[in-house]
């Protein structure tokens, strides 16, 4: 049966710090940029209706709450997600390198039933710095890195432009729609005590 | 396999080195304590020496839990520098000893290894919530419910002489259900119950004397002329007790009527909180470490800086006040702040006697002297099949002198499958506690519990023998003892924090936290109730066939 849960879709958002995953999240749910940076503080998870075949779905992208500044995220963090996005700064070549260990990360903690097929989107974010002119990682290396790991589908984006962030997280919704659930623990019986995890939430920016 | 981040470079250094909190260990008592400090706007950074979460409260991988509690903690070595403030290295002390495992054979020892990862066992288990309690408050009011689902647990069971497992008659249905109890045993029960309940009903006048409200709670049902089957469920398959209350030499627990009375009532009041759960205990979904996890998130939310895998291997202090100042991490960096609260794994040498009669010494050595208040054992297994066919969660209570006349403490066990998601399809894990004086009346008794619903794995130098009933228990593919220390929690100029309890659920434990956050910041509140704006309905309801909203 096509039980609540599966109306509620997880997605995490995994990359270096500074790379733009807050942001990006903010672009996309509402279409908000702040160029100050600061590490993340108050972020937990924002929830977007999308639209799929005639069906409403939630999507929940959950930010790292700053947990990843010391590569300190739980395995709870990972738990039933349904599609991970890995996020590097076209211009930082560090970031780039380090999309491999977050990939493996992940793979370990969640433990995906089917790890060959589970769905990963790749962003390259920032691709605004300086015109271009800064960016370290090509369009074409990326991709190559991409099509090496099972073909991830890849995005250059820019969350302070708005540029292909709609397009990368339409993807992204589609991509967790495919991703088959673990069986039986999503039976009916599961108790949300708060019922908090369903809610439209702020971004939480009191601090 | 563990440890997932090998390939990391190594970390940057911690940026602030000033905070008003450090936390060593992400046991559940640091990490509420972590949140509630992050949620009045205190800056906090929560250490952990281990790769993952939870401390003394993790759930781990198979291989993770063994190698966790047979392989001494090795404290990195210390690095030396200059500080204005005297080091003291921190001494490590296993709360854990006594460790033995045993394998049915070669196949189920190769099937553990290989699933391995598809477990999630907890450390500090048997531990369940009751949906009324003070934890599910907790995760409610901190926001932290958010990052766990739960589910509810089938039965629960309490072991009988002879008889085996029976249920516990926990709410008026369960009594007219109930096929073991006969109708005059129903009817007193009944009566019992509506006593209870006219007590604690603000509106009705009858109320249970004060006079009876002091006396023990054995005494007070004694009175109400309650059978011994009965009187035994109540005292320690609803108010868990877990010493003998006839027994006035051996109980240290005696349990007095008031508070006999409140255990009923917070048990009556869970059971039917949350429609789909079917009794009074709900179990997280992943298993317990969930929990410490959960509050960690929300202190991130609200700027709290997580490490794990970092060891602080000595405290700065004042030479000559003695006062806290800072602590030096493996890595040498020294991080300074105005309060610390540590793992209970972690305390200082006391100072040798000779030493000078000064502040310093003093203060090492109130600090060196841990509370530890007695040990329980715990016992895990895993199985293929379940306790009780048709029923995945269970739990089961056997009260004192059920399984031999020298038994003077109730055991309490869980079942979990993994319908819950902490183990492999089609495979089950239990667990076992009791308190004990020493290892080996601990594992003695948690062997006769074992024994009482399944087949165990023959370790070296076992005393079972196969009988003729054993081919109808489960089998036992794996099994586990530890014993644990119960170290309290405790507040001087550093605090520290509590290990798991011997009770199935978190009561006292949460208490113990508040009560040190309070000493700790006595001008805070402990989770103002507006830290998060997720009080909002919408339109959950309309959805509702599986989860459940609740106002508080």
């Amino acid at each position: 049966m096509a039980s609540r849960r599966r109306m509620l879709l997880k997605v995490i958002i995994l990359g270096d710090s500074g790379v733009g995953k807050t942001s990006l999240m903010n672009q996309y749910v509402n279409r908000k940029f702040s160029n100050q940076y600061k590490a993340t503080i108050g972020a937990d998870f924002l929830t977007k209706e999308v639209q799929f075949e005639d069906r409403l779905f939630t999507l929940q992208i959950w930010d790292t709450a700053g947990q990843e500044r010391f590569q300190s995220l739980g395995v709870a963090f990972y738990r039933g997600a349904d599609c991970c996005v890995l996020v590097y700064d076209v211009n930082v070549m560090k970031s780039f390198e380090n999309l491999n260990h977050w990939r493996e990360e992940f793979l370990i903690q969640a433990s995906p039933s089917d790890p060959e097929n589970f769905p990963f989107v790749v962003l390259g974010n920032k691709i605004d710095v300086d015109g271009g002119n800064s960016r370290v990682i090509s369009e074409k290396k990326a991709k190559a890195w991409c099509a090496s790991k099972g073909n991830i589908p890849y995005f250059e984006t820019s969350a302070k432009e708005g540029f292909n962030v709609e397009a990368a997280f339409q993807c992204i919704a589609k991509n967790a729609l495919k991703n088959e659930p673990e069986e039986e623990m999503y039976l009916p019986d599961t108790i949300d005590v708060g019922g908090g995890g369903r809610q439209q939430r702020s971004t939480g920016c009191e601090c | 396999m563990g440890e997932p981040h090998d390939s990391f470079a190594s970390y940057p250094p911690i940026d602030p080195v000033n905070f008003d909190l450090i936390v060593l260990g992400t046991g559940l008592s640091e990490s509420v304590i972590a949140a509630a400090a992050s949620a009045v706007g205190k800056t906090v950074l929560h250490l952990d020496p281990n790769f993952f979460y939870g401390s003394h409260f993790a759930s781990l991988s198979f291989h993770d839990l063994t190698s966790y509690l047979t392989s001494p903690y090795r404290p990195p070595s210390a690095a030396s520098g200059d500080s204005d403030y005297v080091v003291v290295d921190l001494l490590h002390q296993s709360p854990y000893s006594d460790a033995e495992f045993a394998s049915r054979d070669d196949e189920s020892a190769s099937f553990l290894r290989e699933n391995s990862r598809k477990f999630n066992i907890d450390l500090g288990g048997p531990k369940a919530l009751l949906s009324a309690d003070k934890a599910i408050d907790l995760l409610m009011k901190s926001g932290a419910s958010q990052y766990m689902e739960f589910k509810g647990i089938d039965e629960c069971f309490v072991y009988e002489v002879n008889e085996g497992l029976a249920n516990v008659p926990d709410s008026r249905g369960a009594i007219f259900r109930d096929k073991k109890l006969s109708l005059k045993e129903k009817n007193q029960l009944m009566r019992f119950f509506k006593l209870v309940l006219k007590h604690l009903d603000d509106t009705q006048e009858e109320k249970i004397s004060e006079e009876d409200l002091e006396i023990p709670f054995v005494s007070f049902l004694e009175r109400m002329k309650l059978p011994p089957k009965i009187k035994s469920i109540l005292l320690y398959a609803i108010a868990m007790v877990d010493y003998d209350q006839d027994n006035n030499e051996v109980c240290k627990d005696l349990l007095k009527t008031k508070d006999g009375i409140d255990c009923l009532a917070q048990y009556s009041s869970s059971v039917g909180r949350f429609p789909n759960a079917p009794g009074a205990l709900l179990y997280p979904i992943y298993g317990e470490g969930e929990l410490p996890q959960a509050f960690c998130r929300r202190a991130a939310v609200k700027g709290c800086i997580y490490v794990l895998r970092m060891p602080v291997i000595s405290l700065l202090m004042e030479k000559v006040t003695g006062l806290y100042k800072g602590v030096r991490l493996a890595s040498g960096q020294d991080l300074y702040s105005s309060q610390l609260i540590l793992d209970p794994s972690f305390t200082v040498p006391s100072p040798p006697s000779l030493a000078r009669k000064d502040f310093l010494s003093e203060r090492l050595q109130l600090l060196s002297q841990r509370d530890i208040k007695g040990m329980v054992a715990r016992g895990i297994c895993i199985t293929k099949s379940s306790i009780k066919p048709d029923v995945s969660n269970c739990s089961v209570v056997y009260p004192p002198r059920t399984l031999y006349p020298e038994q003077v403490t109730s055991i309490k066990a869980l079942q979990i499958g993994s319908n819950l998601g902490v183990c492999p399809a089609g495979t089950f894990i239990l667990y076992f506690s009791t308190l004990c004086n020493d290892a080996n009346e601990g594992k003695k008794l948690l062997k006769a519990a074992m024994n009482a619903l399944l087949t165990l794995p023959v370790s070296g130098n076992s005393e079972s023998v196969p009988s003729a009933s054993d081919d109808i228990k489960p089998i036992a593919i794996w099994s586990a003892f530890y014993i644990q220390k119960l170290i309290t929690s405790k507040f001087e100029f550093i605090s520290s924090a509590p290990t798991p309890d011997g009770n199935l659920n978190y009561n006292d434990l949460i208490d113990a936290t508040e009560k040190l956050f309070g000493h700790m910041y006595p001008e805070e509140e402990f989770f103002p109730k507006a830290t998060s704006p997720e009080d909002t309905k919408d339109e959950d309801e309309e959805e509702e066939d599986s989860g459940i909203t609740l106002e508080s």
